[in-house]
């Protein structure tokens, strides 16, 4: 089957003059059209570097990147953007405070505005039209990041790229984000990379697992296995740490 | 087990002229842990920073008594007094805690003589030794910036605990945290609990994490306590809708 | 809690009065030709350093001309040119800054220094230095007071910059095939400019404060044009005589100084209050 989206070899080194910090060591990941991956791994794994990677943000030190096996390594966010869209932590400054939501929506897309395809969209969210007219700073963070995901769909990419998206929300916000990208990945077939660093969720929402530890892919597999049988002992403390913050 | 430590009586909390919480009622006993589970807007910190006494929190109706105390109608001076040697308060941001530019031991001194107390190394250490903050010299002469997060928050635990506070206040301590560090940090937290009898009380919007070392949880919606009691019984047997919706959007493993 | 509701309340009121004032002051001047009677160039050798009275409500100077026209006149050219200045500054400032924020690298490092260079020196002893060089008129004081003064303005709209460009909302963009010049005039600009604008009024009465003091020093405008600097500076050799020629300029030159600097302040408490 055809990966929709790979890296090979990846790495990245982060430094100064007398201190370099390794954030990247030969990653390989692929993602399969439809998937929903998860990366788990706690700050300073280099989770965020790799998906800042992926995403043209930063440029790789070496290592190949393809999108439907075509190539794209170090092409910046501006061509990126046509098949991939971000999501970051920080809903709120993911709009600009200024804008309004359907000004920030319609910058979004590269293609003529199409109203009955926004309506649509926000919809599948569930957020309301009225919205459309408010600022960031009158949104909860729980809408604002279902209008990201929401501007993510409208500018028609094909995968999202989720950094923490959810860490800043409470349960109840999170679990409704959670349950949205499900039914998008069901009923649109949606790929996303989801970095997060609760095991925990990534095993409610992803079908596969990378676990992450400096720099390095530690562990990876469906979800399943990686949860039931941890392989690794970062991962098995990753998961222990996850049970006593969860029922 | 069963004396009250803290009784909120009837409160009522504004912010910024906007009422937070009303008609609250919630009692704390001797050496329990408590946690308050809600989520963001439900008046959970307002309520800790009430009983703190924080100057932007007004209290419009109620009292809070600690140990016979009525703290709302306490002077300024005495309430400071109060604050740090028997009440002790730790906040989200594990860095607001210090100054970021002195030396943890310097800041230590400073808390401790500012409650009339004197800096011993011995007395630190073995605090830090509960926290796991095994090389206490050098954390001692590092600087807040230098550290990370767990660690941060870990030191403010331990100056929160070095003036041996009857209770403690916690307000989303681990949110900013890694897992990992997360689950060490409530570990620490209810060692001190149960070898120092320190009562607690933690705010959280995770139920989950409260599900693993609270005695009593109290469930916090829209400034009001939708439930509170036995830890087991408001897990296992959930009355109040908003109760069931908070167990069922944890994610589990 | 209620002390910090007055406390917005009484910053709203004192917003309100200080822009009345501070309108009041540009408008006197502005419609001088229509509040003094008098011309402030006519001599009269009848009239030298006349007492205030109905006539010449400030009394007259040296040559016999009305103080008070001249006052009004003078802060014409005070307010106006102190305008222009911080006006230039605050553009040139600001997308100087912006450019170093934005694309950083070589240009933000030498340009940094410059500006590091520049805040080295006292910006009095440059201004004065400059505009000896360059000799007098309004214009060359200026140039001397504003080589100092983009500085602030940089500085300003430098760390802004730094803080807007790595915010999601600009690597968004970014994704959507937005270009650095669309970026910079949409998303930065319009995020930056509230806190540069106050910084600018803020220099509004330091700046005053320089071009009268070039003034005095006849190092701004060339008499016999009116400027409370020189005005101050010329009647100065009389002031035994005829006080009032010292008295008024630097009763306006002060009052207006304060009414700005005040301004400024207010401003900036009721950014943070609001």
């Amino acid at each position: 089957m055809e990966h929709i989206l790979k890296g090979i070899n990846l790495n990245k080194t982060f430094g100064t003059k007398d201190q370099n910090i390794q954030a990247l060591k030969d990653v390989d990941f692929y993602l399969d059209e439809g998937e929903l991956l998860g990366i788990a791994g706690e700050s300073g794994s280099g989770k965020s570097t790799l998906l800042n990677v992926i995403s043209g943000l930063i440029r790789p030190d070496s290592g190949e990147l393809f999108y439907r096996e075509q190539e794209y390594t170090g092409k910046d966010p501006a061509h990126t953007g046509r098949f991939l869209q971000m999501i970051f932590q920080d809903a709120k400054s993911s709009f600009d405070p200024r804008f309004t939501m359907e000004c920030s929506l319609l910058e979004s897309r590269r293609k003529k505005t199409d109203r009955d395809a926004l309506c649509g969209i926000l919809k599948e969210v569930g957020l309301d039209e009225k919205l459309l007219k408010r600022k960031a700073s009158e949104l909860s963070g729980g809408q604002c990041q279902r209008m990201s995901i929401a501007r993510a769909l409208y500018s028609e990419a094909d995968i999202l790229l989720c950094d923490e998206i959810t860490s800043a929300l409470d349960v109840s916000s999170q679990a409704q984000v959670v349950e949205i990208l499900k039914k998008l990945n069901v009923e649109r077939k949606l790929s996303a990379i989801f970095v997060s660093h609760d095991i925990a969720l990534l095993s409610t929402l992803c079908t596969r697992i990378m676990v992450m530890k400096d720099g390095q892919v530690v562990e990876q597999g469906l979800t399943t296995d990686v949860i039931g049988t941890p392989g690794n002992e970062y991962t098995k403390l990753l998961i222990e740490s996850a049970r006593k913050q969860s029922l | 087990m069963s004396e009250t430590i803290l009784k909120i009586q009837d409160i009522s909390l504004a912010y910024e002229e906007c009422p937070v919480v009303t008609n609250l009622s919630l009692d704390v006993k001797r050496g329990e842990l408590l946690c308050i589970v809600g989520e963001s807007g439900s008046g959970k910190s307002t309520l800790l920073r009430a009983v703190c006494g924080d100057e932007l929190v007004k209290v419009t109706a109620g009292s809070i008594i600690y140990e016979a105390c009525d703290i709302v109608g306490m002077k300024e001076a005495e309430r400071q007094k109060l604050k740090g040697t028997r009440i002790g308060y730790i906040q989200q941001n594990p860095y607001g805690a210090f100054n970021p530019l002195r030396t943890i031991e310097a800041q230590f001194r400073e808390t401790l003589k500012s409650h009339g107390k004197t800096f011993r190394r011995t007395d630190l250490r073995e605090i830090f030794g509960i926290l796991e903050l095994n090389n206490s010299d050098e954390i001692l002469k590092s600087r807040p910036y230098e550290l990370s997060g767990g660690m941060n928050q870990r030191i403010a635990i331990a100056a929160s605990f070095i003036l041996r506070p009857e209770l403690l206040l916690c307000d989303e301590i681990t949110s900013a945290l890694d897992v990992t560090t997360a689950a060490a940090v409530m570990e620490e937290l209810f060692k001190l609990k149960s070898e120092n009898g320190t009562t607690i009380v933690l705010v959280t919007h995770n139920i989950g994490q409260a599900s693993n070392i609270a005695d009593r949880i109290a469930i916090m919606y829209q400034g009001k306590i939708v439930e509170f009691g036995e830890s087991e019984k408001v897990l296992m047997h959930p009355e109040h809708e908003y109760t069931k919706k908070l167990l069922r959007d944890v994610p589990r493993l | 809690m209620k002390k910090r509701i007055s406390r917005k309340k009484v910053i709203k009121i004192k917003l309100v009065i200080m822009v009345v004032l501070a309108l009041s002051v540009v408008f006197l001047t502005l419609f001088a030709g229509v509040i003094a009677k008098n011309d402030p160039y006519q001599t009269c050798a009848t009239s030298i350093r006349t007492a205030p009275c109905v006539d010449y409500p400030f009394g007259t100077d040296n040559l016999g001309r009305c103080i008070f026209a001249r006052v009004l006149y003078g802060g014409r050219t005070t307010i106006a040119a102190t305008f222009a200045l911080v006006f230039i500054s605050f553009a040139i400032g600001t997308v100087i800054g912006m450019v170093c924020g934005y694309f950083g690298g070589i240009i933000d490092r030498i340009l940094m220094r410059l500006a590091d260079i520049t805040l080295g020196f006292p910006q009095m002893v440059v201004a004065i230095a400059v505009a000896g060089i360059l000799g007098g008129g309004i214009k060359s004081a200026m140039i001397a007071l504003g080589i100092t003064m983009w500085v602030s303005f940089a500085r300003l709209a430098r760390s802004h910059t730094f803080s807007i460009r790595s915010a999601a909302f600009v690597q968004t963009a970014r994704f959507a095939g937005k270009n650095d010049a669309y970026i910079i005039m949409v998303h930065v600009f319009p995020n930056l400019l509230a806190p540069v604008l106050t910084n600018a009024l803020t220099q509004i009465g330091t700046t005053m404060i320089g071009l009268s003091g070039l003034s005095f020093l006849g190092l701004g405008v060339i008499p016999p044009a009116a400027e409370w600097g020189s005005m101050i500076s010329e009647a100065r050799a009389y002031i035994q005589i005829a006080p009032w020629a010292v008295i008024y300029p630097s009763v306006a030159t002060i009052i207006t100084i304060i009414i700005f600097n005040y301004l400024g302040d207010v401003i900036m408490d009721y950014r943070e209050v609001r």
